[in-house]
């Protein structure tokens, strides 16, 4: 597919790059405690990139009849670029197959038993729960090429699956948790099922609380959410537009000593870890935050020219789009104490898992406002019930450079390696 | 319609009518886009794509076969695929699925400038017109201006006889500026959208204006105290407010099946004050919840969810229809071919009341006025949505400017709190739209009249 394109680059191209990404997945879904779907999926398309006169132009198909146009349109668009300079690179090295062949051991209906017995045993604990799964195989490939001479690809695995489950309570309170998980092949998600049921266990008993401060232990997914208003931060393109509150702090503390994040693209055992980034710039572990200093900006080709400084490793893109700064894998290094010691410490706290309309709000500064979706209240260091129909807020930025506490047990969730965090003092609206 | 596309519609055509299932479906696509996105003084990008698309659903013995592919030629072969997923499992509990008319028609999005016939270089320059706008004042410290068109040519054919076309043309903008003073950093959006041509996005000056000067003002609003007050939506926000605190309650996949749902959200239920009505409409042309048909065959409708306070309706795809022995409504929507249909809304509204703005304002001795929206949220019990700004209130005037005015609620009591209702409604969608079961943005529309609603939570720090 690829030398189709490189054949129609028209002369007079400075550089270009191209894309062709494939992909199979096989969803099975479960609705309502039953089997609902089953799902074969393929797609694929080609993007090209190029510049002309130091401008560039980008344009995209998943149709093949259409490959040999895509060039000439995107050359048709580069005038309207901004000049862009940088130099695409010309040593890529793949660091690892993110391939597992133990995906073709997918088994269709071992799945659908592994799913029926985790409806069966939520729906005897729980009566009346209602239980969505979702259970995903997928392979696919990406081929990356480019006028310096890079003509490299790889193949890809994924496997995941979720449990969603809704309880509707006679006063008609309703307890809706979900979990995840995500890994190069196939493996056994018991462990979520048991998540679910622990959660909705503690949820049972409802707790009324005041409006006030409190501590708060957020768990590794809850943390993420929030860390994530942080880390956007980090990302060069805010940092060129001036809009980002980490722009110009670099080397300074801006956070507590305690809290030490990583880019790392090479998450052993994430499925979002990336031997070499779309636009073929070899990949490494990077800080973000060490210990509590403000240290390196994420950046693509196009965005370490405007800061100069040498590019991430960071870009992104899909076949339909052009490149862009992303972050690979965050991972927060753990602290001393395991968060069931951290949660023994509390007098009367908040641990907040889910919630509601996080980051629908101006988050650029760190401030955030939420509703608690699922969140239970800590008396004498243990779990007493859960609290609804309040609002957690602050700003995270300042929360962080508190007097914060992590656990040394971590949780990978998506592309993250999050421990629990405990904040001593947090907003709550009741 | 090209080659590909219509040669793969005779394909489907006898696939269809084969008759080894209870039901079938192939939805074809084959379309292309454009899309500008300015940035300051910069070009983020100026992209072209085109895409074609397929999807093959089929029931049978009660299991639901789903496939996709984006090789127009190979149908036969994803049929085959979707119906042996069908069959590889027996389910327990079966699908059903509401019968539904045979149609044939041919839709067209009637286009004032057809924007396949607008060059580059004038999309280009309207756009750059409005980002010299959205930059024009002191404390700007950036912007970022979108214009995105696409057209397709839309299939839908069905097992019962229905082949329906749809010469499908999306066009819209979104404007934000981006304000700067210290450390605060004050971003404001608007965003206009629709079904029909390059007039969508044209004469938009005084848009751009209100966003830049929005913006620029917000810089030195305050955020509101956190906790409970009476709050006047303007019609933007109660859009979104009747959007996030009631319209996902009633898309009746969160109902069918489940016994506790059912019996919560029965007709005939008082949910508002007896001057509430609440209505969901795909057919209202060119707005951007509008669809000829919905993505199971089957044609919109007005549908009452709330008449006088009281549940009258709900939101049905044609298996929760079944579920449920009521009628369909038209609201399985996908947000592409590539995806199975699912209840969805389209054109959701508060019904204009009795009151006027001024009698609403003139109501409130001491509260808020909160005006457009950044987003919004529910879990189907409670709720937030998000003000982009508002205003203290005190005997009917309003005062000092907030920013970020975030609100929460509970379904089943904060609609009970509304108070008055205007007569002044608006529809309000962009180029951004709903998200649900992993699909959106979606595009639909929201709107309503100026609203009074008392005991509203604000989050925020005391």
């Amino acid at each position: 597919m690829i030398n189709r394109v490189t054949k129609t680059i028209p002369a007079g191209t400075k550089w270009f790059d191209m894309v062709h990404v494939s992909g199979r997945s096989t969803p099975v879904k479960f609705r309502n405690n039953r089997l609902h779907s089953l799902t074969e999926n393929e797609n694929s398309g080609t993007g090209v990139r190029l510049n002309i006169e130091g401008r560039t132009g980008f344009s995209s198909t998943n149709d093949d009849s259409n490959i040999e146009r895509i060039a000439k349109t995107a050359a048709s668009l580069a005038r309207f670029g901004d000049i862009e300079n940088f130099t695409l690179p010309s040593d890529t090295v793949s660091l690892f197959d993110p391939y597992d062949p133990e995906i073709e051991t997918f088994d269709l209906q071992k799945e659908i038993i592994a799913c029926e017995s985790a409806i069966d045993e939520l729906t005897r604990r729980f009566p009346g729960i209602n239980i969505d799964m979702g259970i995903t195989s997928s392979t696919g490939s990406i081929h990356l090429a480019n006028s310096s001479g890079v003509d490299i690809s790889y193949r890809d695995s994924y496997y995941s699956a979720s449990i969603s489950a809704t309880l509707v309570l006679s006063d008609g309170a309703r307890i809706e948790t979900w979990e995840g998980e995500s890994h190069t092949r196939p493996e056994p998600f018991s462990a979520m099922t048991a998540g679910i049921a622990e959660k909705i266990e503690q949820a049972m008993t409802v707790r009324k609380i005041e409006s006030g401060m409190y501590p708060v232990l957020l768990p590794p997914q809850a943390f993420g959410r929030l860390l994530g208003l942080v880390i956007s931060g980090f990302s060069a393109v805010p940092v060129w537009k001036g809009i980002s509150p980490m722009a110009g702090k670099q080397g300074q503390s801006l956070f507590s000593e305690k809290l030490t994040v990583k880019d790392n693209p090479l998450i052993k055992g994430s499925p979002y870890s990336i031997p070499f980034d779309a636009e073929g710039v070899n990949v490494k572990e990077k800080f973000l935050i060490k210990n509590g200093v403000v240290d390196t900006f994420i950046a693509d080709l196009k965005y370490a020219e405007r800061l100069g400084i040498a590019p991430t490793g960071n870009a992104a893109r899909g076949y339909a789009s052009l490149p862009g700064p992303a972050f690979t894998g965050i991972e927060v290094n753990p602290g001393s104490e395991p968060h069931e010691t951290m949660l023994s410490s509390i007098k009367r706290g908040i641990v907040p898992h889910q919630f509601i309309g996080l980051g629908q709000s101006n988050t650029i500064t760190g401030d955030f406002a939420a509703a608690m979706d699922l969140a239970y209240l800590v008396e004498d260091g243990r779990i007493t019930g859960r609290v609804k129909d309040c609002m957690i807020s602050g700003n995270i930025i300042k929360l962080l450079a508190g007097e914060i506490e992590l656990s040394s047990d971590r949780e990978r969730r998506g592309s993250s390696m999050l421990p629990w965090v405990l904040l001593p003092q947090v907003n709550i609206t009741a | 319609m090209n080659e590909k596309l219509y040669a793969a519609v005779e394909k489907g055509k006898e696939l269809v009518s084969s008759g080894i299932f209870e039901f079938a479906e192939i939805r074809l696509s084959s379309g292309s886009g454009t899309s500008i996105s300015l940035s300051g003084e910069n070009t983020d990008a100026v992209t072209s794509a085109d895409s074609v698309a397929g999807s093959v659903r089929v029931l049978k013995n009660g299991s639901w076969g789903f496939a996709t592919f984006n090789d127009l030629s190979s149908v036969e072969k994803f049929f085959r695929s979707a119906v042996n997923s069908a069959t590889i499992v027996a389910p327990g509990i079966k699908s059903g699925i509401a019968a539904g008319k045979a149609l044939t028609a041919k839709f067209t999005t009637k286009m004032s400038r057809d924007f396949n016939s607008v060059s580059i270089d004038e999309k280009f320059e309207l756009l750059n017109g409005y980002n010299k706008i959205l930059r024009n004042a002191e404390h700007i410290q950036t912007t970022r201006a979108v214009y995105r068109d696409g057209h397709s040519d839309y299939v839908y054919l069905n097992s019962e006889g229905s082949h329906l076309e749809y010469d499908r043309s999306y066009c819209g903008i979104s404007l934000a500026s981006v304000a700067k003073k210290g450390a605060i950093v004050q971003p404001y959006s608007e965003s206009v959208s629709g079904y029909g041509g390059f007039e969508i996005t044209e004469n938009r000056d005084v848009l751009a204006e209100k966003v830049v000067k929005t913006a620029c003002d917000m810089l030195d609003a305050e955020t509101v105290e956190g906790g409970r007050y009476r709050v006047i939506l303007d019609p933007k926000l109660s859009g979104v407010f009747i959007h996030e605190a009631f319209g996902h309650l009633s898309e009746a996949d969160f109902v069918c099946e489940n016994p506790s749902m059912r019996e919560v959200m029965v007709l005939g239920r008082q949910f508002g004050p007896p001057e509430l009505n609440v209505i969901d409409d795909g057919s209202i042309e060119h707005i951007a919840g509008y669809i000829p048909f919905d993505d199971e065959g089957i044609l919109p409708s007005k549908t009452s969810l709330i008449r006088d306070g009281m549940l009258s309706g709900r939101l049905h795809s044609r298996e929760t229809a079944d579920k449920m022995n009521e009628e369909t409504t038209g609201n399985g929507r996908a947000i592409g071919v590539m995806k199975q249909p699912i209840v969805r809304m389209t054109n959701t509204y508060i019904e204009n009341g009795p009151h006027s703005r001024d009698e609403i304002f003139a109501a409130m001795d001491d509260g808020l006025y909160a005006a457009s929206y950044i987003g919004g949220q529910t879990n189907l019990e409670m709720f937030t949505f998000t003000a982009a700004y508002g205003y203290r209130v005190k005997n009917g005037k309003p005062g000092k400017m907030f920013r970020d005015i975030i609100l929460s609620g509970n379904v089943f009591t904060t609609l009970k709190n509304i108070s008055m209702i205007g007569n002044d409604r608006e529809m309000f969608g962009g180029l951004g739209g709903c998200g649900k079961g992993g699909q959106g943005p979606l595009p639909v529309t929201l709107g309503g009249p100026h609203i009074m609603v008392n005991d509203v939570l604000i989050g925020g720090e005391k």
